[in-house]
């Protein structure tokens, strides 16, 4: 498909360059062209039929004559008896004419090689009169030869343009396939299994391949993304999940040797809720890759700061009774719906709560804000806990992405990976800022 | 009475641990594994409810459900999927399922839920009248949503005063979390910390505190009942 797309490519220009220049060269025809020629034509045919018609009804000697009669009253004559080679037996013409004689109706050509003869052009007919030839015309005169000399050039004109546009067609095509063919090049070698290779632009022009290489860089960048970070869940899925498996299965154990049946409750328990716990990760990272396969229609407008009250409802009794303040914050005038998924929103905020109740220092406080700015809304978690360090924060927020300094704590580090994602369904982003002290986790929307 | 509880379900291992556990909490079960004999077996109309997998052989959850309501069999049905996004749900509840249960779930989950949904069954009629919850001795007046235990009245508002009907609505049987999460509050994901447990023991305190009896019961492994036995 490629090489006949080139092959097109290559035959429009072809096409183009023989168009345009058929078109002025017969506009130039047309402007220059008179029946000059024509009637030469015409009159050749008349003298040719006159000379043969003396031929047949006097022979050789009648026509010797009324070509010499015929010369007298017309210096421009041409009216030959040559044989089979082109020599002239008799008659005005050269001595021997430079081509070897055939029948024609109509012919312009240079009838000789030296002499007067030599470079002057003449219009004749030439047919078979017994065993030799008869050569009758006339020669060009001035305007006839200029006509000549213009039609001559158009048709030049018209093959060289073909010829130049073969050649553009072929340049063209070169230059077209070798763009796409970088960019070919660069696509099969990903789809080979080499994920690093780009496209790359060339030479910084910005024209539209560069545009388009750049915009499948851009794609294979994020497919890149998306690929390192599912070998990353991949494996930390089966790491996250060994540790409480292995629980699972000593829980298990101990169940099933336990001779007291006190104990064997209490393992029982335990078992159960390790699973739970399983149960827990899977559950989030589904809903992750559910949230980044809801399209964006499944947005309904609501009232931010009803979200905000409902979430708070929940929680406000959660953070108090881990012995913390809990302050939700809302502008005053009433707030415009914003197109949101309540539940995966819900959801986000839950988390950052959730993170925030994990982090925060005892007897600080929490606080859930919701702030209109210029184009967005911002929804925000602030905690006076030990907060993100800014050279960490990339790293929380990808998935199973756990600081070190948190691996101490229970959770599966998922929340964050969750709270972007659902930020990205909504066009927006997750912010992570120092609240100096603590962490302020902001989901922007824009509006 | 024996209640009969119809399983349609493919994957045979799950319908027969779903199958033993509805047996030894009592019920007469019948299991079968495609859409259509579904169909056929719920259109007799002698089942209290219908268990249904949302992914059928034959015919789907969702178009057996369909044709059970388009027959004007109202047979209560639990829908079981593995999908489980709201949006799964909604279209689920839409095409006529009274619960939808997302796996991998917990049998308590199931049971709790199964119990609610035959207990509806019966006081569907009534449901509308009642002004009044009295479980044990403790009294709901829900139209001036006020509480009273051994006379006493205990100050519950909001949110907590929901909470308290809808466990008082399912006096004598467990009520899951998610259960808790879903009708009271309308989320559909699991919030992760103890949210419910706080929210309940703060009910708890008020619904207990200067009296000897407990009332408000936790069933471990599954969820809380409201009862004045224990």
């Amino acid at each position: 498909m490629r090489i006949s797309i080139t092959a097109r490519l290559a035959l429009l220009a072809v096409l183009l360059s023989l168009v345009t220049s058929l078109a002025l060269a017969g506009l130039i025809w047309q402007q220059t062209h008179d029946d000059a020629i024509e009637a030469l034509r015409r009159d050749t045919a008349q003298q040719t039929d006159a000379f043969a018609a003396v031929y047949r009804s006097g022979g050789v000697a009648a026509l010797a004559q009324a070509i010499a009669d015929a010369q007298a009253d017309d210096d421009s004559l041409v009216a030959a008896l040559v044989d089979r080679n082109g020599a002239r037996r008799l008659g005005v013409g050269p001595d021997r004419l430079a081509f070897v004689p055939s029948a024609e109706a109509f012919r312009i050509a240079t009838l000789g090689t030296a002499g007067s003869w030599a470079g002057q052009e003449a219009g004749i007919a030439i047919r078979p009169l017994g065993r030799d030839w008869l050569v009758s015309g006339r020669l060009l005169d001035d305007w006839e030869r200029a006509q000549r000399t213009i039609e001559r050039a158009l048709l030049l004109a018209v093959l060289l343009s073909l010829v130049l546009g073969i050649g553009a067609g072929l340049v063209l095509t070169r230059y077209v396939t070798r763009r796409l063919d970088r960019i070919a090049g660069a696509v099969d070698a990903v789809a080979a299994g080499d994920l690093a290779r780009r496209v790359g632009s060339e030479g910084g022009g910005g024209d539209a391949f560069d545009r388009l290489a750049q915009r499948i860089d851009g794609m294979l960048d994020r497919i890149d993304r998306l690929m390192a970070e599912l070998r990353v869940v991949t494996d930390s899925i089966a790491h996250d999940l060994r540790s409480p498996i292995a629980r699972l299965r000593a829980r298990a154990e101990a169940a099933a040797t336990a001779s007291q049946p006190q104990q064997r409750e209490i393992a029982l328990a335990g078992l159960i809720a390790e699973t739970d716990l399983v149960m827990r990760m899977l559950a989030v990272l589904l809903e992750i890759s559910r949230s980044e396969a809801v399209t964006r229609d499944a947005l309904v407008p609501l009232d931010p700061a009803a979200l905000i009250e409902e979430i708070a409802d929940l929680y406000a009794p959660v953070v108090e009774e881990a012995g913390l303040r809990f302050v939700t914050s809302a502008p005053d005038g009433p707030v415009a719906p914003l197109a949101m998924h309540r539940e995966l929103l819900s959801q986000a905020l839950a988390n950052l709560i959730d993170n925030a109740l994990r982090h925060a220092a005892a007897g600080s406080e929490i606080a859930l804000s919701l702030a209109l700015a210029p184009g967005e809304v911002r929804f925000s978690v602030a905690d006076r806990g030990p907060g993100i360090p800014a050279a960490d924060r990339a790293q929380a927020l990808s998935r199973f992405g756990r600081l070190d300094s948190a691996r101490s704590l229970p959770g599966a580090g998922l929340g964050l990976a969750l709270v972007e994602s659902v930020a990205r369904l909504h066009g927006g982003s997750l912010e992570l800022a120092d609240n100096a002290p603590g962490l302020v986790a902001t989901i922007v929307i824009p509006l | 009475m024996t209640r009969k509880i119809l399983l349609v379900e493919d994957d045979a291992a799950a319908a027969g641990y779903v199958a033993k556990g509805l047996h030894e909490a009592g019920f007469a079960v019948e299991t079968c594994g495609d859409g259509r004999d579904g169909l056929f077996l719920a259109s007799e109309g002698i089942f209290d409810l219908v268990i249904a997998d949302r992914m059928l052989p034959g015919l789907d959850g969702l178009a057996m459900l369909g044709a059970l309501r388009a027959a004007d069999i109202r047979t209560p049905v639990l829908v079981l999927s593995a999908l489980g996004t709201v949006d799964d749900r909604v279209k689920g509840l839409h095409a006529g399922a009274d619960d939808y249960l997302t796996k991998p779930f917990s049998f308590a989950e199931l049971l709790a839920r199964v119990e609610a949904l035959l207990r509806r069954g019966d006081g569907a009629t009534a449901a509308a009248q009642v002004t009044r919850l009295t479980v044990g001795d403790l009294e709901i007046d829900l139209l001036a949503r006020s509480v009273a235990r051994q006379g006493r009245a205990i100050p519950i508002g909001g949110r907590e005063f929901n909470l308290l009907e809808f466990l008082a609505r399912h006096a004598g049987q467990v009520v899951t979390r998610t259960m808790m999460l879903e009708k009271i509050w309308n989320y559909h994901f699991d919030p992760g910390s103890n949210v419910v447990d706080v929210h309940i023991g703060r009910l708890r305190r008020k619904l207990e505190e200067g009296f000897d009896a407990p009332i408000l019961h936790t069933v471990r492994g599954a969820g809380y009942r409201l009862s004045l036995d224990a």
